[in-house]
């Protein structure tokens, strides 16, 4: 029992660290009014959580909490994903000046909560795990999509808490009827059990699993549950739309990549309804950007359609899926969270979310703009920035899995999504400024874009050390 | 080498980012040396340049061990002509890019970016590098059209970046189901592996590779984006598209589509010589009815590119060495067209043919070139043009009878079109409004006088550049010829 606990402990000290961090920060958040030591205490306790990741073994020896979760390399790569997207977001909150003016401590608390969340996320191996997961990030998730005081902000918070309590109470009967049928929570167990089940009880195990689906596609915004997404990006600060868009997501494909491996035979069944929300995902987001004028609003349907393309890593169902879906949530992860930034900086300046805060910004600060010029570019698929690479794999781990249509469904949305992206362009470049003041860019929101265009540059002119990386995370049994 | 071929316009642009964009003067000299440096080190290419059947300065190294990518270059018989007609017209264009009057940094950063991106699709031998060379055009591209164009320059600009990234997009399937099939992205091993394959596979690869490479070229239907972006691009920009860009297409079926599937090309080569004649009979009747100089030269090109696809579909050795001269003569001759209506339009602000009219005793000099690159343009016998344009429908006459037999009405078109074009800028009464036009200065002249050598040399000597590319021909008509 003892020996256990220690051997748990281990390998989960991050997200020790970081949970009693979280507390801590929010204790301090709300002893004091400012906002400046929450804010260092955060600082501190990503970096040792970061250190105790590093350090923490890839693969226990034996289930981590009597198997309630599990820390394999697959579950390590989110972790780190989770982590740096947290890290990034910190900074963007930091420059952000809308945040600014309403920030208190503990928005910090909540951002780490979050970040403990979807870590556990992608390390549930048991239903209860996952679904205390989601429930914490999403829990979190409210409070920071409502943290402005205007309506907007009610509206989507509001709107989110409803849609999310709806969705977590259909994936709790689906949970509940996995248990009624198997008497088991514990994913290699459900494996088991399902595939020993009755060809009678079958099928109360694909409705199971479709229920499953329900509150899982809600966290990733799958079409059709994906009707919060663009009112709650809307309504929330910059920084904060930034981590939603990026955070739950991957966080969300990991458990549910995993969720089908222990929902298996009734997965399977569930293939073809999946591939179809695929194509339906991808093209509705990728459609409705098209028409958008709020950036906030056309990031959140370009969020939905690159959903679309990551769903196809899930449903080839292949290790060459894995490896791909992971190599581009990397790659979505800079390129996202960098077009973000480039937003926060604008909307610092104009206090205008519309398009045409955009215009002429070329001019203004030329760097900026070749920054977001070059997010944007990854985000529609352009060599050699790391988007594109990670599209490469997608396709072509679909082409194998024989989904040729699949593969053409992302090819033609890729066509789709280069008008919306490059609009964005044609506002910076080819449109003149309405004043020629340059954009002020405080330090954390240069680090940030320092950061993320990096990445998107050199791993994607160099993704060899990414793929070896990633490579080992997607060849691992998931059970 | 080819690697420092590809830093010259590369290290050339990271100065003119560094430079600041009041330094007009730096920011043209160190575009203008790099260009000129890159000219200097494909001539002396040539140099070490001996079978043209082998590949030359190859350099292998490993990029992505994962996927078996690897960073591989080299050239032979067909690229090589098109790397020095690259780096030529990128030289001339960056001269003719002093008439750049606004954001002088960036178009010059852009303009390098472009050559990069031109060079390395001609020097790749790997799939995956060539696609990115391929992509990298893109994006300079559209912000070249985009911001320095003239007319619906935005809509242009789009347009050539939806179609072209569409047509590339297809292209990539493609090169995914090749490498799932072989395990590599070699383009020589691919070529070896892929003629082995069924036919059915065969002419999948195919049908990608040719949407990619015939939008590019243009081949109709495709053609649409290719009036509206080279209309609107500035005159630089329409030289270097008309010249290189369209040459990328064609040299895709040489190096990739031919090669890899050739039982897919024999499959296609019927509908290719069909869409050859298409494009040489459609393209010189539209080009008869523009008013507009410049859209008259855009349409010739179609036309001219159809003499590529005509040598295509011959495949024997005599229609692909006319189709590869072909190439070589009309980036010549489209290029120095495009310079020659840009000095116009410099001058009188329109490019209305029914605008002119006796210009050809105000500025004899000009005249002079005109009438001499139109010649070229409609095939006068010692000039280049003439010289591709028969090789290719001799080598295809054979072949293809009655579709050949047609395009050769498309040369009579041509003939009609440029002359009347002539006819309306040089000849009759002058026009009062052009009193005080000025004749061409040095800096003009000395961007058309290399291009008029060229078409010079090789309409009366032909087998300079017959002789670089016949042993490449050679092997690839009996490498394809092993599959059948």
């Amino acid at each position: 029992m003892w020996s256990v606990l220690t051997e748990s402990l281990t390998a989960w000290w991050p997200e020790t660290v970081l949970a009693s961090g979280a507390l801590a920060v929010l204790v301090a958040g709300a002893w004091t009014r400012r906002s400046q030591p929450a804010l260092t205490l955060a600082w501190i306790t990503l970096a040792v959580a970061a250190v105790g990741l590093w350090r923490a073994p890839v693969t226990p020896s034996s289930g981590v909490f009597f198997g309630m979760i599990v820390c394999d390399p697959f579950a390590y790569a989110v972790r780190w994903l989770a982590l740096g997207a947290t890290a990034l977001v910190l900074l963007l909150v930091m420059g952000s000046r809308e945040v600014e003016a309403a920030i208190r401590g503990e928005y910090y608390g909540l951002l780490l909560l979050l970040s403990v969340g979807l870590m556990l996320m992608a390390e549930a191996n048991h239903l209860l795990t996952a679904y205390l997961a989601m429930e914490l990030v999403s829990l979190s998730s409210y409070a920071l999509a409502g943290f402005l005081t205007d309506v907007r902000a009610a509206e989507g918070s509001l709107k989110y808490l409803l849609f999310g309590a709806l969705a977590s109470a259909i994936m709790l009967f689906g949970m509940s009827l996995l248990f009624g049928l198997t008497g088991t929570l514990s994913f290699p167990q459900l494996a088991r059990s399902l595939a020993e089940l009755p060809a009678a009880a079958q099928r109360a195990a694909i409705m199971a699993a479709t229920f499953m689906v329900v509150g899982l596609g809600y966290k990733i915004s799958l079409v059709p549950f994906h009707l919060w997404t663009p009112d709650v990006y809307e309504g929330a600060p910059v920084p904060v739309a930034a981590l939603f868009s990026v955070g739950p997501k991957a966080a969300g494909l990991a458990l549910f990549v995993r969720a089908m491996e222990a929902l298996a035979p009734a997965g399977t069944a569930l293939l073809p309804l999946l591939l179809t929300l695929t194509i339906v995902t991808m093209t509705l987001g990728n459609l409705l950007a098209l028409v958008q004028t709020n950036v906030k609003r056309l990031l959140a349907y370009s969020t939905i359609g690159q959903v679309g393309y990551l769903m196809i890593g899930l449903v080839v169902h292949s290790s060459a899926g894995r490896e791909a879906l992971l190599v581009y949530l990397v790659a979505y992860l800079f390129m996202n969270v960098g077009a973000f930034a480039c937003v926060t900086a604008v909307v610092n300046d104009s206090g205008s979310e519309s398009l045409d805060a955009f215009r002429g910004l070329a001019r203004r600060s030329p760097g900026l703009a070749l920054c977001c010029a070059i997010f944007l570019l990854s985000l529609a698929g352009l060599p050699p920035m790391l988007g594109f690479f990670g599209k490469f794999l997608l396709f072509g781990a679909a082409l194998q899995a024989g989904h040729s249509w699949l593969a053409l469904a992302g090819i033609l949305n890729s066509a789709i999504a280069l008008y919306y992206y490059v609009n964005i362009i044609r506002q910076m470049y080819l449109l003149a400024p309405q004043h020629t003041a340059p954009v002020d860019e405080p330090l954390p929101l240069r680090l940030a874009i320092a950061v993320c265009v990096v990445a998107t540059l050199a791993v994607g002119v160099l993704p060899g050390t990414l793929l070896q990386a990633v490579r080992a995370a997607a060849t691992v049994h998931l059970l | 080498m080819l690697t420092a071929l590809l830093a010259c316009p590369l290290v050339g642009m990271l100065v003119v980012m560094v430079l600041p964009k009041t330094a007009v003067r730096a920011i043209r000299l160190a575009a203008l040396l790099a260009t000129g440096a890159a000219l200097l080190l494909s001539l002396e290419l040539l140099n070490g340049f001996g079978n043209p059947a082998i590949l030359h300065y190859v350099e292998r190294h490993s990029w992505i061990p994962q996927l078996n990518v690897f960073y591989f270059l080299g050239l032979d018989g067909l690229s090589l002509p098109l790397v020095l007609l690259t780096t030529l017209l990128g030289f001339l264009a960056c001269i003719a890019s002093w008439s750049i009057t606004e954001r002088h940094k960036e178009y010059f950063a852009l303009y390098l970016l472009l050559e990069v991106g031109m060079l390395g699709t001609f020097v790749a031998l790997d799939l995956f590098l060539f696609y990115i060379f391929w992509e990298v055009v893109l994006v300079p591209m559209y912000f070249l059209i985009g911001i320095w164009g003239g007319g619906r320059r935005e809509y242009s600009a789009f347009k050539f970046f939806v179609y072209t990234l569409a047509g590339s997009l297809f292209m990539l399937l493609g090169i995914l189901a090749l490498y799932l099939r072989a395990g590599t992205f070699d383009m020589i091993g691919l070529a070896t592996a892929g003629r082995g394959y069924e036919l059915p596979f065969q002419q999948l690869l195919f049908v990608a590779f040719f949407l990619g490479f015939a939008i590019k070229v243009p081949i109709f239907p495709f053609h649409t984006w290719l009036p509206d972006a080279h209309v609107d691009a500035p005159t630089p920009i329409s030289v270097l598209l008309a010249g290189v860009l369209l040459k990328m297409g064609a040299y895709g079926f040489f190096r990739i589509a031919y090669p890899i599937a050739p039982a897919g090309a024999a499959w296609f080569a019927g509908a290719m010589a069909l869409l050859g004649m298409i494009n040489i009979v459609y393209g010189a009747f539209v080009a008869m009815a523009q008013t507009d100089f410049k859209k008259l030269v855009a349409y010739s090109s179609v036309s001219h590119m159809g003499f590529v696809l005509l040598g295509l579909a011959s495949m024997t050795s005599q229609g692909f060495n006319g189709a590869l001269f072909q190439m070589i003569a009309h980036g010549l001759i489209s290029g120095a067209m495009f310079l020659m209506v840009g000095v116009l339009y410099d001058r009188a602000h329109t490019r209305d043919l029914h605008a002119f009219g006796g210009l050809g005793a105000k500025v004899p000099v000009y005249a002079g070139l005109l009438m001499f690159f139109s010649l070229a343009l409609l095939g006068l016998p010692g000039l280049a043009g003439f010289v591709g344009e028969f090789m290719t429908l001799a080598g295809t006459f054979g072949v293809w009878r009655w579709q050949t037999a047609v395009s050769v009405l498309g040369v009579v078109v041509t003939a009609a079109y440029t002359l009347t074009a002539v006819q309306r800028v040089l000849l009759g009464p002058l026009n009062a409004k052009w009193q005080a036009l000025a004749d061409i200065n040095l800096r003009e002249i000395l961007t058309v006088a290399p291009l008029l050598l060229g078409t010079l040399a090789l309409g009366v000597y032909p087998l300079a550049l017959l002789s670089l590319q016949d042993g490449a021909v050679v092997r690839l008509l009996r490498h394809m010829a092993g599959a059948r």
